[in-house]
């Protein structure tokens, strides 16, 4: 009787209707991932920087006087862990505000962890220095101690996130902490930098292949809302 | 060939509910940051998130951060198992035009 109420939800064009909403479902989550987790690019990208130039400047400056690194070359280092912490920080911060909930708290659960870990840090090495370690023993602790930190709060991360390449990561870190400490001092440094800061070098280009992939193919759905698959 | 539900297949509120499945369950995000997220105004926002309120699909609560008024919103269980039926049929309807 009434030729008018034979429309559709989807319109007189369903496939269209249906290409445009897909986009719109990409597209959102494609927004609220950007804006929710850290950009791995940023920060390994930074982590790259601060352990392969702070640790080639104190490795250049460990052969030059033939013993521990110099004054200068220790601030300098310390000033791009510093930024690197800052930015590192920063980031996640406003990344994860405004969220709460089981994942937002295991998260800062695990945040917390660097602090902690990295404070004991501080009082291993000034005990052993109280002890009467050499500079050559303090320096090998050091670097192996930060390494082992790192290696395990990664590991800890990815299991909690799971994240497998961080987990990967983890574990190339661990193995770094032998590497550094058996190669002895100065070369410690130059195993710090080129093995430590290429581990995190390795993982921001792959966060950067990743991410270009992700703009090229649109984003890849959680597998209970993936839409996109049997479209191309 | 089911319909796609009206509830969820509407521009701003498809938006929505996508961003909001794109966070783990039982995980809940702020008014202002879905609203930065999904680049909406206030009122539009507010609007769409009633609806879907009103549906059972998305938690509204309303708590305070200190001194401050905050509120969070969250899919609900059927708000989740209703954007997995919508993809699911968009699914459907793509091979079914693409046959």
């Amino acid at each position: 009787m009434n030729a008018r109420v034979d429309r559709t939800p989807t319109g007189d064009d369903p496939r269209l209707d249906v290409a445009e909403s897909q986009r719109l479902i990409a597209a959102s989550q494609e927004r609220a991932r950007r804006g929710l987790e850290p950009d791995g690019r940023l920060l390994f990208g930074t982590w790259a920087v601060a352990w392969g130039v702070g640790y080639t400047i104190l490795w250049v400056s460990a052969r030059d006087t033939g013993a521990s690194p110099g004054g200068v070359a220790f601030a300098v280092f310390f000033a791009l862990l510093a930024t690197a912490v800052a930015i590192t920080i920063v980031h996640i911060v406003r990344r994860t505000a405004g969220t709460r909930g089981p994942s937002a708290r295991a998260g800062a659960l695990w945040g917390w962890g660097w602090p902690v870990g990295f404070s004991v840090y501080g009082l291993i090495l000034g005990g052993i220095a109280d002890a009467g370690a050499s500079d050559a023993v303090i320096g090998l602790v050091a670097n192996a101690l930060a390494c082992v930190i790192v290696g395990l709060m990664y590991l800890g991360g990815a299991a909690c996130f799971g994240e497998a390449r961080l987990y990967g990561l983890g574990v190339w870190i661990i193995l770094v902490a032998g590497a550094a400490t058996f190669a002895g001092m100065p070369t410690t440094y130059l195993v710090m930098a080129a093995a430590g800061g290429g581990g995190f070098l390795v993982m921001a280009v792959v966060e950067v292949a990743l991410a270009a992939r992700r703009r090229r193919t649109g984003t890849p759905a959680p597998a209970s809302t993936a839409v996109g698959r049997d479209a191309a | 060939m089911s319909d796609l539900d009206p509830v969820i297949h509407a521009p701003a509120r498809l938006r929505v509910v996508a961003a909001l499945a794109a966070l783990p369950p039982d995980e809940e995000i702020t008014f202002p940051k879905l609203q930065k997220l999904l680049d909406m105004t206030a009122g539009n926002l507010s609007t769409h998130v009633r609806r879907l309120e009103d549906a059972g699909y998305v938690r509204v609560t309303k708590t305070h951060a200190g001194r401050r008024p905050a509120t969070y919103l969250t899919l609900t269980t059927a708000g989740r198992r209703a954007f997995e039926d919508y993809t699911t049929t968009l699914n459907d309807l793509l091979r079914g035009a693409g046959a």
